[in-house]
């Protein structure tokens, strides 16, 4: 470790999901301390409304957020010369590309140069995905998970925005940096590694992280730290190894436990996270702390490619769910909230068990039998959320509940109501040979 | 003993598959956790709020372990009955509020469980 100098890549964390902050990326940006940010801002649950969109218009189906992000991060990022990469693209990456050029064109940038990457949309493909289980319902869309190549290639041609749908989320942010290493599996692989760290943004620096035994008063991050996280940056060296780190001065928690939580999430065999470049190995990865909030990582390993790629399916199922509250305060709130469920599960008989549930907010709606009933309950809320087949269905379940501020216990108050589409995410595979990537270019 | 008061953890989802990390705040912590949070006695506190099976994966270089359920989350995060989206950001304190007894590692949960649940 001695002889490492210099980093080859550093790069930042813009966004962890779609609706993420939008200043953490301008400040990384105005920093002139990375060389490259990506955004993260594409879950399952927010492709779902980008693939409907397009499937209404053919023109539409990017990231809605695209303008509000971009229109503060362009200029700064231009002028220090920091490569952007986000998959805001979200079903339609072409007309994100080219709504990226026309906003450069907008604020007077000249010769943006933007790269927009498809391909990961497998739709037609559904038969020759291997699906975990059989898709019931109307599949709205498929789209596979794409790899890093495409992104590096678009960064070695002279691209200063990458833009993508569906793809790794750690691929995102090991582009840039596969763009200036040598061709070494092992140092890939702590790029990748890197890349699932970073993808979620300020989890990585202290969000969403309660130390052991908290929190506590000397809880280490104020709410005015929370208001102001600072957001990850990766200086990653040849071999893969990395320094994780914010902003000097930035409010940030980033120790060894932060990381190892970081890298663990969402990862099911630590001895085998398949990304769609490399399957890697956690399990020999070590984290040293080399100064305040910074610590160094390396030890990822890689038994080389997948055989596969992953595949989101998104199935919708005729219907919605119902979910409605209604509020009870004051001495008593707990017993007439009961009562209230009570009668409440009476009138609803018609539903079975499986397809509703009513509970408690305040008691026991999220953990259910696993919170802890114990304090007194100056304010609670009763819960109903069903399966509906139809609009009707679901408008008699919110009825019901506003039926209970007259006809049921004293107090019932505060009703709120809303209907979710039943949308089920499967998962499948294909073989990585079936994908057919391409990239078209647009500037300002 | 809370589990919580030896190590942090975190939750986390991809489609069906609830998985749930905690990392040990020393070696002992670690060794105590690996004691009494074996597969099967998680899965049968963990059963009383999620259904499957699981799985348990030990990193001794990070002092971390992590539960899976391949079955937890039906149908994934839109097919949830409890109240808006992503109720299982809060499933890790299904393991932090356990209590261990730091003599033989034996678990219970610090809610009235036995009782047959919160509000019954």
């Amino acid at each position: 470790m001695g002889k490492i100098v210099k980093p080859i890549c550093r790069i930042g964390s813009g966004a962890g999901f779609a609706g993420d902050r939008i200043d953490p990326a301008v400040a990384l940006a105005a920093s002139g301390e990375v060389d490259a940010i990506a955004l993260e801002c594409l879950a399952e649950r927010t492709l779902v409304p980008a693939i409907k969109a397009r499937l209404e218009s053919p023109e539409a189906g990017a990231d809605p957020r695209l303008r509000r992000r971009l229109r503060p991060l362009l200029p700064v990022a231009v002028q220090t010369k920091c490569k952007i990469i986000s998959n805001l693209g979200a079903a339609n990456p072409i007309a994100a590309g080219g709504a990226i050029s026309a906003l450069g064109k907008e604020l007077n940038i000249k010769g943006l140069r933007v790269a927009a990457i498809e391909g990961d949309d497998v739709t037609s493909q559904s038969q020759v995905i291997d699906w975990k289980r059989p898709l019931k319902g109307r599949l709205l869309g498929a789209h596979a998970y794409l790899g890093c190549s495409q992104m590096a290639e678009a960064l070695e041609e002279g691209a200063d925005v990458v833009v993508t749908g569906r793809v790794a989320d750690s691929a995102l942010f090991a582009a840039p940096v596969r763009v200036r290493m040598q061709n070494d599996q092992q140092a890939f692989a702590g790029a990748l590694t890197v890349g699932h760290l970073l993808e979620c943004g300020g989890q990585l620096t202290g969000g969403n992280f309660d130390p052991v035994g908290g929190p506590l008063p000397g809880n280490p991050l104020t709410a005015s730290d929370f208001a102001a996280l600072g957001y990850p940056i990766a200086h990653v060296y040849a071999d893969g190894t990395a320094d994780i780190m914010t902003l000097t001065g930035a409010a940030a928690v980033i120790d060894s436990m932060t990381c190892a939580l970081q890298l663990l999430y969402e990862v099911h065999d630590p001895t085998y996270y398949a990304t769609p470049d490399l399957v890697l190995d956690f399990s020999a990865v070590v984290f040293e702390q080399i100064g305040r909030n910074c610590v160094r990582m390396q030890g990822a390993q890689t038994s080389g490619p997948p055989p596969t790629i992953k595949v989101a399916g998104f199935v919708e199922q005729p219907g919605y769910i119902a979910d409605c509250e209604i509020g009870f305060v004051g001495t008593g709130a707990l017993f007439r909230a009961q009562l209230a469920a009570d009668a409440l599960r009476l009138r609803l008989s018609a539903w079975p068990d499986d397809d509703i549930a009513i509970d408690l907010v305040g008691v026991n709606s999220i953990l259910r039998a696993g919170a802890s009933p114990e304090g007194n309950h100056t304010e609670l809320r009763v819960h109903v959320s069903a399966r509906c087949p139809d609009m009707e269905a679901a408008q008699q379940i919110e009825d019901e509940v506003y039926a209970l501020t007259l006809s049921g216990p004293a107090g019932g108050c505060s009703v709120r109501s809303e209907r979710r589409n039943r949308i089920e995410v499967i998962d499948g595979y294909i073989s990585a040979d079936l994908i057919r990537t391409s990239t078209h270019w647009s500037s300002s | 003993m809370r589990v919580g008061d030896i190590a942090a953890g975190r939750a986390g989802d991809k489609g069906d598959v609830l998985d749930l990390t905690l990392v040990a705040r020393d070696e002992l912590a670690y060794n105590m956790l690996l004691g009494a949070l074996t597969a099967d006695s998680v899965q049968r506190m963990l059963n009383q709020v999620v259904p499957g099976p699981v799985m348990r994966y030990e990193l001794p270089r990070l002092q971390a372990l992590k539960f899976v359920m391949p079955e937890a989350l039906q149908g994934g995060v839109y097919a949830s009955l409890r109240p808006g989206l992503h109720w299982q950001k809060a499933a890790i304190w299904l393991l932090l509020d356990l209590r261990i007894d730091p003599i033989d590692l034996a678990l219970s949960w610090q809610s009235n469980l036995s009782q047959g649940g919160a509000l019954s």
